[in-house]
């Protein structure tokens, strides 16, 4: 079973695979902390401003509050959903009910006992301030026939309702229902989760402590993704914002910080030196991307992207963003994941220089200016605008930088079709590459930053393609819809995929239990 | 006296308001959006437009700013829209961390400056005096930037003595305070510590010129008495005018400071605030930092007031 | 940033004192007078030799440097000073140092003097108004308290996310920071030459304003604006490194000294002669700069000149 398929894509072997995996983990010896105490400093990159899970989507707060915040589903180490705060769900075989079993004995940091209107209050609040409350679109209603169940009715039938609500891009966590009430970023910071906030000072650090009062999901034995069977060790976890790379650095190796992230790579070889040092590179962190805005001219003009296509040096490209953090990576889609193809290789990382001319000549390119839209924030993107544009001049393209900032750069970018003043968008794809194709496809449906048709002329193809991706029951028909939309997207070359982002974390050695994530976990964690 | 006072408030109150203005139509005039800086890094249009929404972005100029200035009336600033804390209460947890590190700043800067200066002055023209002017001049040549960089490099990366950055407040722990806050201080104090020492030695250097404190000398007073007792109380006013200024300028200075250092005061926070675009906290933070640097120079006002009695009368 | 308060500050407040008026004798003394003055003063000299060696080395930048500033060169990234030939080194994308420096000091120079020269325009114009004719006096004064009263980075900082970051408009930003203070110099002169004999002479003899400001007042108030001008250029060239070391001066892959140093701070231990390098230059002008405005006032303004 487990071999047939990656979550989503085979969600009824997945769910097939939670089942076997519950029977077999009450034969097993559950997780049990080695020793339990000690504080643990965590040096994050990024500013935390707000904890509100349901509000913001930035990496920095998920960083902090999945350690405190839990939801009903949840994605294992391999990004399969799987029950969390619910015991088990149910589908109704024409899959417009779903029957969700709430897990017994969870108890809020507050001490409260959670029931199924907690459930469905925090899906309220969800459905009214949440980014990506369209999630619930298609929800007719939720109800709470007893204390014990929360039960969901559809609209209509959607085969991807599950992969959305276990996304943890924006998961719906639950909350005591006394905050369902709680304006947007102003979320009152009480979960179900192993660790809870003492501390928050934004521009500083977040200090969490044990929850003692925490439930283990005794369906597992082992932590696995942001779910599994999750012990609190450590008295404290602290993430303390250090800005500055060079005094990550200097922290980690002076044991003032037990584990940092973004290492940059210049500084990788002398830390592996250190024996009390322990460097995980984290793999596939995002899609370096530069999106192609096709309302504006020349851009508009396929053959001319084309030609930007057959250009590119991608290594080059990924080599100046990364300081040689990264893997070439065709698509959207890392190898490891089952949903992974390399359809439309033969566009990425041509570099040929003769091919782009012959294409740029065809195009009618006559010297207009083309704007590559950057920002400063993130030195990656700007780097990569930076090696592009250099590229892109040496056969004659008039390439232009316009460095913002990203919130003006984010604006600029996502302005109605046809968007004014830009030609190419340097983003990366980081959450949505993780939650599988369906998350990241879903950035070619409607105009965003992303994806800039002009109105009304959407890529046919991909519209096809998308409708059958999400209403398709079966898994390998989804999957081939998927290969056929990345092969158009970088046969049009509407998006540019330069090749996947690591993200260098280390560890202290005398800490055991740390694996390296998307997000930093800190249950079954603790210090030797 | 009092009428000094009661001038300064009523005279500061326009300035406010104007301050207030420019702070308000500068945010609304900037591109980019705070609901960019909510969203994170992958978000479609759509999603925007929802959160801008919410947040009340979509209301016409003018609404917000009568919906902005009614709040003012009441005490209220508004919440930070990123943070989703009260302005008030974010800026009284904040600025106390700016005030602390501007304060041990002008400790070092007064106790160092002042010295170096008076030293200088007494020794002019001496190795003491041209050695004390290099650095002085040394100090207000180089960025603070720079500066705190080389120190990270030196005391945090090379000797381990002192951490790279980071805060931990007084009121827990005076010790770790004093190690997170000398690297930070320091690196403002220096400028300020130039600018002072010059402006002491050249203070001290005219009075000591004057015809009472000659007087005073050949009436066979001895040297170091006078310079204490006569020469340091006059040089005493200007001096007491650059602190206000000093305390301005760790404000500002402290822009650069904290972020390179983690600190969580008022610098990191507005400057935080201006780049996502968070209107109601920059708005609020400034009013009260500026209303906190307009009283600093009012207690200057006040200090130059009771030192020198003319003061009164000048200024009138 | 605030530096020029200190100049300010230097004069205790904005009440005259009687030295001012010293000024209108010493026009009378020949321009070579002044020259040969400067030209004793040691540390003055001092400054002119440190701000020749950057005013060269900017204005030259074309010919001695042979390498394109902003072009990329992956092969040669971070390669210490001295290695593979490059005097200073190389950065991260592998670009010569020596050629970034060098042409960060012409740009460095030209926005310092682009600052310098609206100041002396807008705050020269303001100033004299505000001073000249009190019934504009309040109002305008009013705007430039207001202006001052805001941290100056902070507003620079403001300003330049409404307008962008781009050289123009970082020259924009500092002069709106410095006018006000430029302006309140030049304001103090101008009361206080207003009520002299020979302005009220005129007035009697039924000048014009435009007259009085241009003929009687201004060339008298022209030396404390010229010290503060030279102090400004120290400040605006320190704060045009921090705008950009804060990612909101010119844009990069413009060659500042600030934009090399926030590029730089990434890789602050490993290639540590990345900030280094362009952080002593800034150093360098910056001294020769407050030298120069040092011997100035010295020289020009001569309430001060007691400490020669």
């Amino acid at each position: 079973m487990a071999g047939t398929g990656w979550g989503p894509l085979g969600l009824a072997a997945a769910m097939a695979l939670v089942g076997t995996l519950a029977s077999n983990s009450a034969l097993a010896q559950a997780f049990k902390c080695p020793k339990v105490g000690g504080d643990f400093v965590f040096g994050q990159e990024a500013n935390v401003n707000s904890l509100d899970q349901m509000t913001s989507t930035t990496i920095s707060t998920r960083n902090v509050a999945m350690n405190i915040f839990e939801a009903l589903m949840a994605r294992d180490e391999n990004n399969n959903p799987i029950t969390d705060l619910a015991e088990s769900f149910t589908e109704t075989p024409d899959g417009l009910v779903y029957t969700f079993k709430i897990r017994q004995g969870v108890k809020f940091h507050n001490g409260k006992a959670m029931t199924s209107a907690d459930v469905a209050a925090s899906w309220d609040r969800f459905k009214r301030v949440a980014a990506e409350r369209n999630i619930l679109d298609n929800v007719e209603k939720w109800e709470t026939p007893d204390a014990g169940t929360f039960v969901v009715t559809m609209k209509k039938r959607q085969p991807t309702f599950i992969e959305f609500i276990s996304s943890f891009s924006q998961p719906i966590v639950i909350i005591p229902s006394e905050h369902k009430d709680d304006a947007s970023q102003q979320l009152r910071t009480v979960g179900t989760g192993p660790f809870q906030l003492v501390e928050f000072l934004p521009g500083s650090h977040v200090r969490l402590r044990r929850y003692d009062g925490y439930t283990p999901n005794t369906k597992y034995t082992e932590r696995t993704g942001f779910g599994g069977y999750k012990q609190p060790c450590l008295d404290t976890v602290t993430f303390r914002i250090v800005t500055e790379p060079g005094a990550r650095v200097a922290g980690l190796r002076t044991g003032e910080l037990h584990a940092v992230e973004d290492i940059p790579f210049i500084s990788v070889a002398d830390l592996k030196k250190d024996n009390r040092i322990t460097i995980l590179p984290l793999e596939n962190w995002w899609v370096h991307i530069a999106s192609a805005n096709s309302s504006q001219a020349p851009t508009d003009n396929a053959k001319f992207r084309q030609a930007v296509m057959a250009l590119l040096d991608n290594e080059e490209i990924m080599e100046a963003s990364t300081d040689g953090n990264y893997k070439l990576n065709v698509g959207f889609q890392y190898p490891h994941q089952a949903s992974y193809t390399d359809a439309g290789k033969e566009f990425y990382n041509q570099k040929n220089a003769t091919k782009a001319k012959a294409l740029l000549a065809e195009s009618g390119y006559k010297g207009e200016p083309v704007v590559l839209l950057t920002n400063k924030d993130f030195t990656s993107m700007f780097n990569a605008a930076l090696v592009m544009s250099q590229q892109m001049q040496s056969i004659g393209i008039k390439a232009e930088l316009k460095v913002v900032d990203w919130p003006t750069a984010v604006q600029t970018a996502a302005a109605a079709s046809p968007s004014p003043g830009w030609n190419f968008f340097f983003t990366g794809y980081g959450t949505q590459p993780a939650l599988g194709a369906l998350a990241t496809m879903n950035f070619f449906m409607g105009s965003n930053p992303n994806y800039k048709p002009k109105p009304g002329q959407e890529d046919p193809v991909l519209k096809a393609e998308w409708e059958n991706m999400n209403q398709s029951t079966d898994p390998k028909a989804r999957q081939a819809a998927f290969v056929k939309m990345q092969h158009r997207i970088l046969q049009q070359a509407l998006v540019f995929p330069f090749g996947s982002l690591t993200k260098v974390q280390g560890v202290r050695a005398n800490v055991v239990g740390y694996k390296t994530f998307r997000i930093p976990r800190f249950s079954n964690v603790s210090f030797q | 006296m009092w009428g000094v006072v009661l001038r300064s408030i009523l005279g500061s109150l326009p300035v406010l308001l104007i301050v207030s203005l420019i702070t308000f139509g500068l945010m609304r005039f900037s591109p980019g959006d705070p609901a960019a800086a909510i969203a994170g890094m992958s978000v479609t249009s759509e999603q925007l437009e929802l959160i801008r929404k919410d947040l009340g972005l979509d209301e016409p100029f003018l609404v917000q700013l009568v919906k902005w200035y009614g709040g003012l009336l009441q005490g209220n600033l508004g919440r930070s829209i990123l943070m989703g804390q009260d302005v008030l209460e974010v800026t009284m947890i904040r600025l106390p961390v700016t005030i602390a590190l501007s304060l041990y700043a002008l400790v070092l800067t007064l106790v160092l400056g002042l010295a170096s200066g008076i030293i200088a002055a007494l020794r002019q023209n001496t190795v003491v005096d041209q050695l004390a002017m290099v650095f002085a001049m040394i100090g207000i040549s180089v960025p603070n930037f720079f500066l705190g960089l080389l120190m990270i490099l030196l005391f945090a990366v090379h000797l381990g003595w002192l951490p790279t950055g980071g805060y931990i407040p007084l009121s827990q722990d005076p010790v770790g305070w004093l190690r997170t806050s000398t690297m930070p201080a320091l690196s403002l104090a220096l400028l300020q510590m130039g600018l002072l020492a010059r402006i002491t030695r050249s203070t001290m250097l005219e009075v000591l010129r004057q015809d009472y404190i000659r007087t005073a000398r050949a009436k066979g007073l001895p040297s170091r008495l006078v310079v204490v007792k006569h020469a340091l109380t006059n040089a005493l006013i200007p001096i007491t005018t650059v602190v206000g200024i000093i305390i301005s300028l760790s404000i500002s200075g402290a822009v650069v400071t904290e972020s390179l250092f983690s600190i969580p005061g008022m610098g990191q926070l507005l400057t935080q605030a201006v780049l996502n675009r968070d209107y109601p906290m920059v708005q609020g933070g400034l009013l009260l930092t500026t209303t906190f640097l307009v009283l600093v120079n009012i207690l200057v006002d006040i200090a130059y007031a009771l030192l020198d009695p003319r003061v009164r009368y000048e200024r009138s | 940033m605030n530096g020029p308060d200190i100049v300010a500050a230097g004069r205790a407040d904005d009440a005259p004192l009687e030295e001012d008026f010293e000024v209108a004798a010493q026009r009378q003394s020949p321009w070579r007078m002044t020259v040969r003055r400067l030209l004793r003063h040691r540390l003055f000299l001092m400054g002119l030799g440190l701000c020749s060696i950057i005013l060269v080395a900017g204005v030259l930048a074309q010919v001695i440097t042979q390498t394109d500033p902003t072009r990329l060169a992956m092969r040669w990234r971070f390669r210490a000073p001295g290695q593979d030939g490059f005097i200073f080194g190389t950065d991260n994308f592998g670009r010569s140092l020596w050629s970034r420096v060098v042409w960060g000091a012409q740009l460095s120079l030209y926005i310092g003097f682009s600052v310098v020269a609206l100041n002396a325009v807008f705050g020269t114009l303001i100033g004299a108004a505000a001073g000249y004719f009190r019934r504009l006096d309040n109002a305008l004064m009013r705007v430039n308290d207001a202006l001052m009263a805001f941290p100056a980075i902070l507003l620079a900082i403001a300003i330049t996310a409404v307008l962008g970051a781009s050289t123009f408009n970082a020259i924009l930003a500092l002069s709106i920071v410095y006018i006000p203070r430029t302006a309140r110099i030049v304001r103090a002169s101008v009361i206080v030459l207003r009520e002299m004999e020979y302005v009220q002479a005129a007035v009697a003899a039924g000048a014009g304003h435009w007259r009085i400001l241009r003929r009687h007042i201004l060339p008298n108030a022209m030396a404390p604006l010229i010290v503060q001008l030279s102090f400004l250029f120290a400040y605006a060239v320190l704060s045009e490194a921090t705008l950009s070391f804060l990612g909101l001066g010119a844009v990069p892959p413009t060659p500042t000294w600030g934009n090399i140093m926030a590029e730089g701070r990434q890789y602050l231990v490993e290639a540590p002669w990345i900030i280094t390098i362009p952080g002593i230059a800034l150093m360098i002008t910056v001294m020769g700069l407050n030298l120069l405005g040092d011997g100035l006032r010295d020289v020009l303004d001569p309430r001060l000149r007691i400490q020669q």
